[in-house]
């Protein structure tokens, strides 16, 4: 029987070594500290007569410390994390950073496009970037679907949702794609 | 009577097309794969922003029930089952499917979500308003106990680690407090930084959790090639036959009893009333109709099914009565109702009574939506799961960063959101749920409003905490709580271990 159920489909492979694991705990940790060495300096109203602003921070700071530190002893003993599975996840793959680094990189992309070139213009770039990242193909179909539907969007949030999403140089005069 | 009312405002032409509407998007995006229920109303906020708030509340009404159906169809017709809230759905419809039996499975379990969710909004129409004139009476004390259960429930109890559970809700409890101070109106790690002075808005934190992190997360491991999909067979033999009829009904209303009560209880919510609902009718199955279990038994979809439903009905009592989300998906519905100025506790029945029966009647015709739409549109929601996966993601990514940017319009925000992705994507990596930190950022700041107010009242007295009967029953009904899921995760270990080894073996 055990022999039959190590064919059973491969979990989630841990990271070998668990660095980055550490490294993520001590993120909690480090934040924990930094806000019990700022809450002491949260002013308190002369008025105050209950526990103030500055105990719950208290608290909350030193939960994210002990949690953290809890999560870091874990790892040090080998009990590692158990990564979340997903539909399209293919667990056995190795982390593709790059790909990741691309999509990172169109959004904050996006971030600087709104206002300058307008969303339409900035979403397009957003989608046909992820899709391009993600090894879609062919790249021209990849653009007009970007394009189309940037515009879909201008017309259904812009124009029919009265959602204020502003149309960029491009399209200024377009009435439609506005609210 | 005040049902009535809201019957007359959710049965006008115009707010029916808005239910439809709901349902449709709601169900279609929650068929996504990755996307559950919880980020799919955080991904449709935005087209609701322009809407009023009896529309609003009607089309969310439409999206909840919308996304959890739709959930369940990716689970039953994808060859790779994987959210947990489905798992269960996904045990023994995933395998009907493989043999040929999806068309039933969907069936059973459209109507059984029906038949649930109709009975659980019943029992919500009678309930709620009896739980709101109770919780009127209840003073701060009560409500910090209250919350402790629903914080250490959600933080310590759903995921496969509790440190890391209180890990992310201690960093849900922190950006919660970042902003200004309800009671003093002081600073607080806002670090001079203008956009941190009115706080981290709850929707760039859920979207960005839930949405861009996990198209980060996925994409990092992008399982590449066609999309495996069951197809779904047509014909007279494909449809419940009277037989199916006859093995579904008793687990359709088990699962709704058995869903509601979880579903009111800071307990869990819908993923704890479906494991105990499967493990029922595994036990109550005789004969054939046990062996199959694990290779397709029919009830094992249907009385989960049920049981998902009449929670997600059942999780609105303590969410408008109470003001307090029990899950995820209640935290981004408290989230939307705010947006309207609508401030769901013991007084909304009073303050907004002819809201709050519209989105209770818009419930009753969502759900009927639901069952007329999805029999029929199956094939449209095969063809949604066929999306080529760069182009999801991608689509995904848009929608995430229009949500984020159109909560203020500041381009700036979408900076948030994105380091919130990154947050997310580490957080799945390294096996944090994320669902605690979000209800740890919408509830923290009401709890420590209530905190406070508590023991000001008692001239900082701490016991005086304990003090109120109320809140001693809720404080042991939570140690039962605890030691009770204790067992049930040893059973839900068992369960789970289960059919995979019957499945080996053959």
């Amino acid at each position: 029987m055990s022999s039959l159920v190590s064919e059973s489909p491969p979990v989630a492979t841990p990271a070998k070594r668990p660095t980055g694991e550490i490294l993520f705990a001590l993120v909690f940790v480090s934040v924990g500290v930094a806000g019990l060495v700022t809450a002491g300096s949260i002013p308190i109203p002369p008025s105050e007569t209950g526990i103030g602003p500055r105990a719950f921070p208290y608290i909350v700071c030193g939960m994210l410390v002990l949690c953290g530190a809890g999560v870091v002893l874990q790892v040090l003993r080998g009990k590692v994390g158990q990564a979340e599975d997903s539909e399209d996840l293919d667990v056995t793959a190795k982390t593709d950073w790059v790909a990741l680094a691309k999509l990172v990189g169109f959004v904050v992309l996006h971030i600087f496009l709104i206002e300058p070139a307008g969303w339409p213009v900035a979403a397009a770039v957003l989608f046909s970037g992820a899709a391009w990242s993600l090894d879609a193909k062919p790249l021209w179909k990849v653009i007009t679907v970007s394009v189309v539907l940037a515009l879909v969007l201008q017309y259904v949030f812009g124009g029919l949702l009265g959602v204020s999403l502003p149309p960029g140089p491009l399209l200024e005069g377009v009435a439609f794609f506005h609210g | 009577m005040l049902l009535l009312e809201g019957f007359s405002t959710a049965l006008q032409p115009v707010y029916l097309l808005y239910a439809l509407g709901g349902v449709f998007v709601g169900t279609a995006v929650g068929v996504l794969p990755g996307i559950g229920p919880a980020m799919t109303v955080a991904l449709l906020m935005p087209i609701t922003y322009a809407l009023d708030p009896a529309a609003a509340l009607i089309v969310f009404a439409g999206i909840y029930y919308g996304g959890m159906y739709g959930g369940s169809t990716t689970s039953i017709l994808l060859n790779t089952p994987g959210e947990s809230s489905s798992i269960v759905t996904a045990l023994e419809g995933n395998k009907m499917a493989k043999a040929g039996r999806g068309a039933a499975a969907l069936a059973t379990a459209a109507i059984g979500s029906f038949i649930a969710g109709t009975i659980a909004t019943v029992l919500l129409t009678f309930l709620a308003p009896v739980v709101a004139d109770f919780a009127v009476g209840l003073g701060p004390v009560d409500y910090v106990a209250l919350m402790v259960v629903a914080f250490l429930t959600v933080g310590a109890l759903l995921g496969a680690s509790v440190l890391r559970g209180l890990a992310s809700l201690a960093l849900g409890l922190f950006i919660g407090l970042i902003g200004i101070d309800d009671s003093t109106a002081q600073q607080r790690f806002t670090f001079d930084n203008p956009t941190l002075v009115d706080g981290v808005d709850m929707v760039l934190v859920a979207v960005g959790l839930f949405a861009l992190g996990e198209a980060l997360y996925v994409a990092s491991k992008l399982r590449h090639g066609p999309v495996e999909l069951i197809p779904v067979s047509k014909g007279k033999n494909a449809w419940l036959s009277k037989e199916d009829w006859k093995r579904s009904w008793k687990p359709w209303l088990r699962g709704t009893f058995i869903g509601f009560p979880i579903g009111t209880v800071p307990a869990g919510g819908a993923d704890v009333s479906t494991f105990l609902s499967y493990a029922a009718e595994r036990k109550l199955a005789k004969g054939a109709n046990k062996a199959q279990f694990g290779k397709g038994a029919i009830e094992g979809v249907a009385g989960p099914e049920a049981a998902n439903n009449a929670a997600a009905a059942g999780v609105l009592v303590p969410l408008l009565t109470l003001g307090i989300p029990t899950t995820a998906t209640a935290a981004m519905m408290l989230t939307a109702f705010q947006r309207y100025q609508i401030q769901p506790g013991p007084l909304l029945f009073e303050n907004q009574g002819a809201l709050v029966w519209t989105l209770i009647a818009s419930l009753y015709v969502g759900n009927l939506m639901l069952l007329v739409l999805n029999l029929p549109l199956v094939g449209l929601w095969v063809k949604i799961l066929q999306i080529p996966r760069p182009y999801l993601y991608a689509g995904i990514l848009v929608f995430a960063a229009l949500g984020a940017f159109s909560v203020n319009f500041s381009p700036s925000d979408v900076g948030i959101l994105l380091v919130v992705g990154i947050l997310g994507y580490f957080m799945r990596r390294y096996g944090y749920p994320v669902a605690p930190m979000v209800v740890a950022m919408i509830l923290g700041p009401m709890f420590e409003v209530q905190l406070r107010r508590s023991l000001q009242l008692s001239q900082n007295d701490p016991t005086a905490l304990f003090s109120s009967p109320f809140a001693l029953v809720v404080y042991v009904s939570m140690a039962l709580i605890f030691a009770a899921s204790w067992w049930l995760r040893r059973r839900q270990a068992a369960v789970e271990a289960a059919p995979v080894r019957e499945q080996v073996s053959v």
